[in-house]
């Protein structure tokens, strides 16, 4: 039953952020299939994957190749997510031998290490090549140097590790632009050993709402008006740099896509980080340092330069601050799950009580 | 230097490491991969596709895969000759 409400979610968040005339009829019968239900025999990947795509995955690939090089050495958002991710493996006694580090914020992953977790063997993963190319490259600290790291371009939502090969898989800030979320964080499972840990962080949806903001005054300011079957959102997400349609659109959805993946005692936490800019360009350009531009299949192409200009006004005017800078919020949802293991505490099963709650309640709430 | 120099006859005579080779797979099937050494590539028998290896890095991403030709499946493996008589 949840299953079937679940999907019933997704669809009415793609509805809602999606413009519908641009939708033909067939899509809305084919993103019933979008939930992946039918994944759960655990073979994900022998099952065509999910046939909704939102998202671009070559752009995506194209913008990380231009993150590559437009990569800010010292980014403090990129690395207080990377290390506030890194230091969960502080709080396990388990050591992790072999780690895989999925794509997003790979280089800002190996700095905070430090050492954590007792990696030996690091795989470094991500669609494109100029940024492992760059993380190859790039001086390894010395208290990396006894990690023997790999290299691999691959892609999230098929992903190339043999099932059962890894202790740990570290995702910071990439997963939220796969196609098939559920369906990546399945093949994730899969590739740990038994208790091996799944960590990751994705952008969720309140991610950059000044922006989206923005953007819809400043298009129904220059181009005429929004018309009113259409959502703002949508328009917004159009239109400009970054969208999240991303599953996870909450901290509920975020767990039940854990639980979905069939990972053991899951955890969710959600942060928000506002970072300052001097203006709304200063932003934009950060976007496309991290990779994290709009990569939407249905995007518009042509963002006019008259728009483009509008919105940043509109942003300095609504959201300034007293000395001039501007906020942009970045929601981040934290994920972890491990993979079964016999060793794990699990709940016992339904009606197995020896006790009844009436009892305890006796026994310790006198009345109150 | 040293153990630069290690590194990269290490990876100048398989094209991956030790550690990429035990734990890569194919992307699309799961299966085993099979190191081509010129050119230097990963080929995954069961789909009959090739993945480029540039510079030591494995590319594994679906559409860098070149599908081989049967007939340079079938010099190289027996497994493709048998699948290929089958048809």
């Amino acid at each position: 039953m949840r299953r079937f409400l679940f999907s019933q979610t997704s669809c009415s968040l793609l509805r809602r952020q999606r413009r519908p005339k641009d939708i033909p009829h067939r899509w809305f019968l084919s993103s019933a299939s979008f939930s992946t239900a039918e994944y759960d025999d655990g073979d994900a990947f022998q099952s065509s994957p999910s046939k909704v795509k939102i998202f671009d995955r070559h752009l995506k690939r194209t913008q990380r190749d231009r993150a590559a090089w437009l990569l800010r050495p010292n980014d403090s958002f990129v690395h207080a997510v990377a290390e506030n991710l890194v230091d969960r493996l502080e709080d396990c006694k388990k050591t992790f031998p072999t780690a895989l580090c999925l794509g997003g914020s790979l280089q800002a992953v190996r700095q905070m290490l430090r050492g954590r977790g007792a990696i030996q063997k690091f795989i470094m993963m991500d669609t494109s090549y100029d940024m492992l190319k760059l993380c190859k490259s790039s001086q390894l600290d010395s208290d990396n140097e006894n990690i023997e790291t790999s290299y691999v371009v691959g892609d999230e939502e098929f992903l190339p590790i043999k099932e059962r090969s890894v202790d740990l898989v570290i995702s910071c800030l990439g997963l939220h632009w796969t196609n098939d979320l559920p369906g990546a964080m399945i093949q994730c499972k899969l590739a740990l050993k038994p208790d091996g840990l799944f960590l990751a962080a994705i952008l969720g949806g309140e991610t950059l709402k000044e922006l989206r903001m923005a953007c819809t005054v400043a298009q129904m300011e220059r181009e005429g008006g929004i018309s009113p079957r259409v959502s703002p959102l949508a328009q917004a997400c159009d239109l400009y740099m970054f969208s999240l349609i991303s599953v996870a659109h909450m901290v509920r959805d975020a767990g039940n896509l854990l639980t979905r993946a069939g990972f053991a005692l899951p955890g969710v936490d959600v942060d928000e980080y506002v970072v300052r800019y001097k203006s709304a360009l200063d932003l934009i350009e950060h976007l496309r340092a991290m990779g994290e531009t709009n990569a939407l299949l249905q995007r518009t192409n042509i963002l006019k330069r008259e728009t483009a200009l509008a919105t940043a006004a509109i942003y300095d005017s609504m959201f300034a601050a007293k000395d001039g800078t501007i906020p942009a919020t970045f929601q981040v949802i934290y994920m972890t799950g491990w993979r079964e293991h016999p060793s794990q505490q699990k709940s016992k099963r339904r009606g197995s009580a020896t006790i009844s709650f009436k009892d305890i309640q006796k026994q310790f709430g006198n009345g109150s | 230097m040293v153990r630069l120099s290690k590194r990269l006859l290490k990876e100048a005579g398989t094209g991956v490491n030790k550690t990429l080779s035990e734990i890569l797979v194919c992307p699309l099937s799961k299966q085993a991969l099979r190191v081509c050494e010129e050119p230097p590539s990963l080929i995954s028998d069961s789909i009959g596709v090739s993945f480029p290896i540039k510079d030591g890095i494995p590319c594994l991403v679906p559409t860098d895969g070149k599908i081989l030709d049967t007939d340079d499946t079938m010099k190289h493996d027996n497994a493709a000759d048998d699948s290929a008589n089958n048809k």
